[in-house]
């Protein structure tokens, strides 16, 4: 269970008065007075008690620490005299590098992963006596899209789990393209987002090779004993490397691809590759010729028809009129 | 084995009408647990309903026992229905019946004694237990 704020900031007065070698072994009495007096607040022998008792609870409830109560000297003292409840020091720059991460991080989505982390960096900051900055009372500077919600999302732990562990998955999905419902089991090497959306890559035993699957689509994921089929480092490389987007068009063979661009949209692929692969030749009245060498995706596709008449395709035959075909159903 | 709950793949389309599909099968010491996926036709302007009816129940081939529906996720008990928007739509749904053995078996899941094509009635549904994987988190 997470450790509250105010509770962290007692723990630290605590841990300072157990590690004071001027004033060796606290009392209760000394200890309660010393977050009154640090922290101006009231407080009471019966919570500083609880407190000690946290602090003994192993990570991550607690910090593990070495209290001990010594009946001769009626105090109490660390067993271990190095002991600290704070294993790291940070300086005033580190902590504002880490209050700017935490608002981007937040900003971003406010997901469970900033979620974690958040916790994580709290109890960080609190052992130095530090707050998380408040970010919703203060004027919003950055704003992004949001990760946090849709339907699927709540597999994103399971799935990152399985990923890490190398472990098989079988889930119901339900593809939107055939409309077809099927009991699918992967064994999952990466999560991915694009554009707002995420997706588990794996190899699927249904199909005998990598695919990718929405977790929009994903119901009832549940984690199996079975050996793991691992994917051969290149395959995954070109898999995930060589495709804009995430769903590769039917053979998912890297190609060059040749698009011609008016001049404003020529400007967009200037300022922002869309791929590593990406070469931009600019002609004479701001017009470009753009080649890509990539694995032509449902993704690309869609970009190129965003554009409209602002972009034409040239190459290959088979994307073209691929592309053609999607607009001819687009006009419709 | 059978504090095990085991997972079997099925992927079984109904006949003659193939917009349900019995997805997997859940063998638990507790309950049995069957997964399925209904896709909306355009039998019906907004795709209908779906509902499961109370009585509905598994059988084992060569045991008279009936193995009752105990529970269902996603779609209602009759007289409820569930009704689609569009017959675009579709539908992840679960049953739970009592706990039948984790052994090889061929069984029938009931909904009416005698049905017609919209019930949600199957017959030879093939456990193999040789083909079974143990779940090792079960995710709701």
């Amino acid at each position: 269970m997470p450790i509250n704020k105010s509770a962290y900031r007692r723990y630290k007065v605590i841990d300072s008065c157990l590690r004071n070698k001027m004033k060796k072994y606290p009392t209760m009495q000394e200890l309660v007075e010393a977050i009154q007096e640090k922290l101006d607040i009231s407080t009471t022998p019966n919570t500083v008690e609880k407190d000690l008792k946290a602090m003994k609870l192993p990570a991550p409830d607690g910090f593990d620490a070495p209290i001990n109560y010594d009946s001769s000297k009626r105090g109490y003292e660390y067993l271990d005299p190095d002991f600290s409840i704070s294993g790291v020091s940070l300086n005033s720059y580190d902590i504002d590098a880490i209050k700017e991460a935490i608002e981007i991080i937040s900003s971003i989505g406010g997901s469970r992963v900033s979620e974690k982390f958040s916790h994580a960096v709290e109890k960080m900051l609190s052992s130095v006596q530090e707050d998380l900055p408040k970010s919703d009372r203060e004027r919003k500077i950055i704003q992004s899209e949001s990760i946090s919600s849709g339907r699927g999302f709540e597999h994103f732990d399971l799935f990152f789990s399985a990923c890490r562990e190398r472990i098989p998955v079988n889930f119901a999905h339900y593809s939107y393209t055939n409309r077809t419902f099927k009991s699918i089991t992967i064994h999952p090497i990466i999560l991915k987002e694009f554009e707002n959306r995420w997706y588990v890559i794996g190899y699927s035993e249904l199909h005998n090779s990598l695919r990718t699957f929405g977790f929009d689509r994903i119901y009832s994921p549940l984690t199996i004993r079975k050996e793991f089929i691992d994917t051969p480092n290149k395959i995954k490389e070109e898999y995930l490397n060589d495709v804009y987007g995430v769903y590769p068009l039917r053979d998912g063979k890297k190609e060059k691809i040749i698009i011609h661009t008016r001049p404003l949209i020529s400007n967009y692929f200037r300022s922002h590759k869309v791929h590593d692969s990406q070469e931009v030749k600019i002609l004479e009245r701001g017009d470009a010729i753009i080649t890509f060498n990539l694995v032509p995706s449902m993704e690309l596709v869609r970009l190129f028809l965003s554009y409209g008449n602002q972009l034409v395709v040239k190459q290959p035959k088979r994307l073209v009129d691929y592309i053609e075909q999607n607009r001819d159903e687009n006009a419709r | 084995m059978r504090d095990k709950t085991l997972l079997l793949e099925l992927n079984i389309i109904r006949r003659p009408n193939t917009n349900l599909v019995v997805l997997r099968a859940l063998l638990d010491k507790e309950y049995t647990r069957i997964d399925f996926g209904y896709i909306a036709t355009n039998h019906f302007i907004k795709g209908g309903w779906i509902r499961i009816a109370a009585e509905t129940y598994l059988k084992i081939h060569g045991d008279d026992q009936k193995y009752k529906l105990t529970h269902a996720d996603n779609i209602p008990i009759a007289p409820d229905h569930f009704n689609f928007q569009s017959n675009k739509d579709w539908q992840f749904f679960s049953l739970y019946f009592d706990p039948i053995p984790q052994k090889n078996m061929m069984i029938d899941i009931i909904e009416a004694e005698n049905p017609d094509a919209n019930d949600f009635n199957y017959y030879g549904i093939e456990l193999n237990i040789e083909n079974a994987v143990e779940i090792l988190n079960i995710h709701y």
